[in-house]
């Protein structure tokens, strides 16, 4: 048991540090980003492939997280005076140009099979081996301080969290800023904001860049977690599940997307556990299934009867637009 | 209930758009075959009314009774836009009233929905707006979107009245016309309700309304300023002062007012 | 060379009428209803699956399983409409967008919980080929041709012609108007669905029948190729969403031919679509038939 709950907050910590991105690009600023999965992926394979090419890790990441913000401006320059609809649609096509991309520059990603074949194929490439001598460092300090050996995913989430919880707590600052408050403007009234002289536009790609730093750096965590990972883990439900995440704690709360974060690692890390009747009835990969049918299912029902989501109460959380 | 002389009697009718309240309680009766003409200044709620009175927008408050085309009280509070036509109540908005990607023909077609399909009714009605509108008649084949401002009101008339109504709004007739088919517009309003159609309008050309109106109503900010018969408010200081612009002799309003003025 | 472009193009008419009979659907629930489907995908695998329920499982001949898959697929779109869509009504195009994915996420699901994640095929001959000319097709590209034909005969006359085709157009362009006109809205948009729901379930029958086999998510592997013939045509016109539809086949198809330079890696198709749809949304959003209009 102990196993599965170390999974879920290591699967929520990087989920909680996506979604917030995705909060401040939908949440507040009104931009519905369906591509930010792609960032992650952008990030991720920028300090992999810096890695393997002989970059060190902590000069790698400042790289992949760049990279994330720069693709990013790329894509909110032209893209985010668009009409919602329109802005999800391109959204998610830039996501997805980017997936093919990956799956097909092989020399570059190592395509389909993943990173592994960062080097070529027959080379096992390896990107994360200071990370996880960092990590079994950190290891090291948490079993002398309490005096067990702890399992390795334990010191994982012990440098996550602590850097969600920044974020977040950097987040909630932002967000109550006067830039924060800017942005919710923007989304409430364009036209009113433009004409008190405010750059609209300026402060939309702003909004999109710090989505897509966030987005960055939930990218590393990820690649850091898994020894290879290749573009399939990018798939455009990757941003499904976070919209899923910010639309559950109320779409402007900022302290709900860990709790929302969690509970929703939990469904999915849950399939092995539930195996509890009703669901007992069903094959484990079938389980996989039905907990997609119910988080379907769930989002419809909050979407249509509680867009304020769970813990939001205020008019401001709820799905109007 | 509503008094068995009034096509249109709206009640304390307060709406609005999302947080904003517009409306703040409005009273508006249209007694039956005579014109009521409503007036104030931009964004007074005159717009806001015509919508909530046809189902655009929700009543918060208020009730809204009509008098249907078989003579029975009909509340209409609730009623979706789209049943109101069979009723007898045609709408014309202020802007986009006519589809523009579409031919005039099938601007009239639909308008001719509530007939109940493009049998002998419809044929049989057409021929009457086409005749009324022979501006509109010879472009049927064309884009509504190519038309002038004035034959594009003259087609949304016609479009309103295919289904021979028996109270028609109308939301600034002449607003985007040249001012030679303005006159024209007018003119018609005043034959349709020669012909026992009770006609709501909401006009900025203040002095040519007022002139033919029986009854006007003044909104301000939402709420009933003024009201009286056209004459009255043509020749009432405070409306001229306000509405009608002072530089003018009341004198110069009286003439004109004989001129165009066709009902008692 | 000159045969090969002929089959290209061949070919990209076939899948481009397939595009087009999904994409002329997902436009007209967009402008009508101002829904941007992201089930429509899997709207399309319904009937695909529905139509292999009754094909293989009950070995019904193929026209008539395909029928009942456009007939359940259409009555599907009716249901979701009355449940879930419906609802939504006066929601934000973003509220509507969320919703319909959780739809999508239901349906993709519950069709890989119901017929597992193996490939499936219709009943039917994949080996055979005619030879017509200089063009090789297999029976599914000649049903695929026919039931297009049909389907965008019968759309095209449905909206020029009819009162539903003008209603629906009426309320593409001015949906309060449109209500004031007398257009039934609420009744209108079950019809809509009826009919996008007919055509997705027909698109993906014969998207099943050109690839061979298909699972449960090939619908939505394929719904951003129908939102980019949605977009190319200009949300909201039917006509635009057929030229759309079949402009993107073709391009990508002729593409690959190899008298442009050896051809564009066949790989790189779908790219080029994504492409092709961001520059469409970035330059002309209002699509390449359609006039300007404000996004
Ligand atoms: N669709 C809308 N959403 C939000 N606010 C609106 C909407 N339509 C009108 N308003 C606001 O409601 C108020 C009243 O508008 P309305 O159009 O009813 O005025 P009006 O008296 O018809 O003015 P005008 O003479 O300019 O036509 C205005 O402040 C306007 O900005
Ligand atoms: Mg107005």
């Amino acid at each position: 048991m102990l196993e599965f709950w170390l999974f879920v907050l290591a699967t929520a910590g990087i989920y909680t540090i996506f979604s917030l991105g995705l909060l401040v690009q939908f949440g507040i600023a009104g931009l519905p980003n369906f591509g930010n999965g792609a960032f992650m992926a952008i990030s991720a394979y920028a300090m992999a492939i810096s890695v393997v090419n002989g970059l060190p890790m902590w000069a790698a990441a400042p790289v992949g997280i760049g990279a994330a913000v720069l693709f990013g401006l790329l894509l909110a320059i032209p893209t985010v005076r668009l009409r919602s609809d329109y802005l999800a649609v391109a959204t998610i096509a830039a996501g997805e140009i980017v997936r093919y991309l990956a799956l097909n520059l092989q020399e570059l990603t190592g395509g389909a099979a993943g990173t592994v074949n960062l080097l070529g194929p027959g080379i096992a490439a390896d990107y994360n081996s200071s990370w996880l001598r960092f990590q079994s460092g950190v290891r090291g300090l948490i079993s002398n301080l309490v005096g067990q050996r702890v399992p390795s995913d334990v010191a994982f989430i012990a440098i996550l969290w602590p850097v969600a919880l920044l974020l977040l707590a950097a987040v909630w600052y932002m967000v109550r800023s006067p830039w924060g408050r800017t942005l919710r403007a923007i989304r409430e009234d364009e036209t009113a904001v433009a004409a008190l002289g405010k750059d609209v536009f300026a402060y939309k790609l702003q909004a999109f860049s710090v989505g897509a730093a966030l987005a960055g750096v939930a990218g590393l965590f990820f690649a850091w977690q898994v020894s290879s990972f290749s573009p399939d883990d990018f798939r455009p439900t990757l941003t499904f599940y976070a919209f899923v995440i910010v639309i559950l704690g109320g779409k402007t709360n900022v302290w709900a997307v860990p709790v929302g974060a969690v509970l929703f690692a939990g469904i999915f890390a849950g399939t092995r556990f539930l195996d509890f009747w009703p669901l007992s009835v069903f094959a484990s990969g079938d389980r996989a299934y039905l907990r997609l049918v119910l988080v379907g299912l769930g989002l419809i029902v909050l979407v249509i009867w509680r867009p304020q989501g769970i813990f939001g109460n205020r008019r401001e959380d709820a799905l109007e637009t | 209930m509503i008094a068995p002389d009034l096509a249109l009697h709206a009640t304390g009718i307060a709406a609005g758009y999302g947080d904003a309240r517009i409306l703040h309680g409005v009273d508006i009766k249209v007694i039956q075959g005579t014109i009521v003409t409503i007036m104030g200044p931009n964004g007074s709620g005159k717009s806001t009314l015509l919508k909530t009175i046809v189902g655009l927008v929700r009543h918060l408050a208020g009730t809204t009774l009509i008098r249907g085309r078989d003579g029975q009280p009909v509340d209409i509070t609730r009623s979706k836009p789209y049943g109101l036509a069979a009723l007898g109540l045609s709408y014309v908005p202020q802007t986009a009233n006519v589809f523009a990607d579409m031919s005039v023909l099938e601007n009239l077609q639909l308008g001719g929905l509530p007939l109940g399909g493009g049998g002998a009714l419809f044929q049989q009605r057409l021929a009457t707006v086409l005749e009324l509108f022979p501006v509109v008649s010879g472009r049927l084949a064309s884009r509504a979107g190519t038309l002038s401002g004035g034959q594009r009101q003259m087609l949304a008339m016609a479009r309103a009245l295919i289904t021979d109504p028996v109270l028609l709004l109308l939301d600034e007739p002449s607003a985007g016309v040249q001012p030679d088919f303005v006159d024209q517009i007018f003119s018609k309003i005043r034959e349709f309700s020669q012909l026992g159609l009770s006609v709501l309008i909401v006009e900025q050309k203040a002095r040519q309304s007022l002139a033919f109106s029986d009854y006007a109503y003044v909104l301000e900010m939402g709420r009933n300023r003024f009201e009286g018969t056209g004459r009255e408010l043509l020749h009432d200081p405070a409306i001229i002062d306000l509405y009608l612009g002072a530089g003018r002799k009341p004198a110069a309003t009286r003439t004109e007012a004989q001129d165009v003025r066709i009902l008692p | 060379m000159l045969d090969q472009l002929l089959q290209l193009v061949f070919n990209g008419l076939v899948t481009g009428s397939i595009f087009a009979i999904g994409a002329i659907g997902a436009s007209l629930v967009w402008g009508v209803l101002r829904i941007g489907n992201f089930a429509h995908g899997d709207y399309m695998a319904l009937g695909a699956f529905t139509t292999f329920t009754a094909n293989v499982l009950l070995g019904l001949p193929l026209v008539v399983s395909a029928l009942l898959g456009v007939a359940a697929t259409s009555l599907f779109a009716v249901l979701a409409h009355q449940l879930v869509l419906k609802p939504m009504r006066g929601r934000g195009l973003t509220s509507v967008f969320i919703v319909t994915v959780g739809l999508a996420f239901v349906i993709r699901n519950t069709l890989f919980l119901v017929f597992g994640s193996g490939a499936r095929r219709f009943d039917i001959d994949q080996a055979e080929v005619y030879v017509v000319g200089p063009i090789r097709m297999s029976p599914g590209q000649a049903i695929t041709i026919v039931c297009a034909l049909i389907a965008i005969g019968l759309v095209g006359w449905l909206l020029s012609s009819t009162n539903i085709g003008r209603s629906m157009r009426a309320v593409a362009e001015n949906s309060d108007l449109a209500a004031v006109t007398g257009v039934d809205t609420d009744g209108l948009a079950t019809i809509t669905w009826l009919i996008t729901g007919a055509l997705a379930g027909l698109a993906g029958i014969c998207l099943g029948l050109v690839q061979g086999t298909f699972d449960a998510s090939f619908g939505a592997y394929t719904l951003f190729l129908i939102f980019t013939a949605v977009v190319l045509g200009g949300i909201g016109s039917a006509y635009g969403a057929l030229g759309g539809g079949l402009a993107l086949g073709l391009v990508m198809e002729v593409s690959t031919w190899d008298g442009f330079a050896g051809g564009l890696d066949p790989r790189y198709k779908l790219i080029l679509a994504f492409i092709a749809l961001i520059l469409m949304l970035l330059v002309r959003p209002e699509g390449l038939f359609g006039k300007a209009r404000i996004v």
